[in-house]
């Protein structure tokens, strides 16, 4: 009875995972898991906000999709920011590469000048 | 990097990976954590199928530049206030009204959380729970009754007591927030 009663006024609860929250959505889990997401919802205010706006999509199981497909784009954002910083490297290198031969050809030059006014 | 392989790794430890090493992939393993729970904020909020998925992009992105600037240490609060803020903005957009922004300080724990955690390591709040219930009105004491001390789901709540799903919620939660009130009265009147 006392661990019944600290249960109400216990606040943290272990976070429910996707894939439970998703068999809860489509009514698919047993009375006493059940119990056990719901008090886990009652004292997590963003999976129990989260859990009122997935009640109202129209089709309960597209969701499960829909997570997917926004998983599968999120991981695409992160490798696109990846390529664009190993590119943006690529060039950095690029103009290193540059400046050091523009630098040397300058060297050269100065040299062939200097030695010809020498000359003359 | 698969998310699957950290499983494990918890969300701080992802967190100081990226602060790290600044990879993004540490935040994509982090945020696919929270599609689902973004995915359904965003409908709360926007009532709209599209509006909430385009919505959990747009969230994703905000997260991916804020963490670049500032240092969060409770990352989970700190998403879903992101994710109302963001809501709330776009609803302000879509009928000219004006923003309620949250704001939460970043590096502080949930206030709520430590407060409850306080109450019920203390055994003077306990005793006075079993008296506080019994001031509960009825349907408020039936609902946390059968929920917290007979742990019946909300459908068998329901059932058993002819209140709709929504009703039984609303008890549960007005119940547990009319006992902390109540306990923490006679706490200090003691």
């Amino acid at each position: 009875m006392q661990e019944n009663l600290k249960d109400i006024l216990s606040h943290l609860s272990p976070d429910i995972d996707q894939e439970t929250l998703l068999l809860y959505l489509q009514d698919k889990l047993p009375a006493t898991k059940k119990h056990e997401v719901e008090k886990s919802l009652s004292s997590n205010e963003f999976a129990s906000d989260a859990m009122e706006g997935l009640q109202q999509f129209g089709d309960k199981k597209q969701i499960a999709h829909m997570v997917e497909v926004l998983n599968r784009d999120l991981k695409k954002k992160v490798a696109q920011k990846i390529q664009r910083r190993e590119k943006l490297k690529l060039k950095d290198q690029t103009w290193l590469y540059l400046a050091i031969f523009i630098f040397i050809l300058l060297i050269v030059l100065c040299y062939m000048v200097i030695h010809r006014m020498l000359q003359n | 990097m698969k998310a699957d392989n950290y499983n494990d790794t918890t969300d701080r430890e992802l967190l100081d990976n990226f602060y790290a090493s600044h990879q993004n992939e540490w935040l994509g393993i982090l945020l696919q954590r929270y599609t689902l729970l973004l995915l359904g904020v965003c409908m709360k909020y926007l009532k709209n199928e599209e509006d909430a998925k385009d919505s959990v992009q747009q969230i994703y992105l905000k997260v991916i530049q804020e963490l670049h600037k500032y240092k969060v240490d409770y990352f989970k609060s700190w998403l879903y206030m992101v994710a109302k803020n963001h809501c709330l903005m776009k609803l302000r957009d879509k009928n000219n009204m004006l923003p309620v922004e949250l704001t939460e300080k970043l590096t502080a724990a949930p206030a709520e959380e430590t407060d409850w955690q306080a109450l019920v390591q203390n055994d003077q709040a306990l005793d006075h729970m079993e008296e506080s219930l019994k001031e509960l009105n009825v349907e408020q004491k039936q609902c946390v009754t059968l929920f917290y001390l007979e742990k019946k789901s909300y459908q068998e709540i329901s059932e058993e007591t002819g209140y709709t799903l929504m009703q039984v919620k609303s008890y549960i939660q007005n119940g547990k927030r009319n006992l902390k009130t109540m306990i923490e009265k006679k706490m200090k009147l003691k």
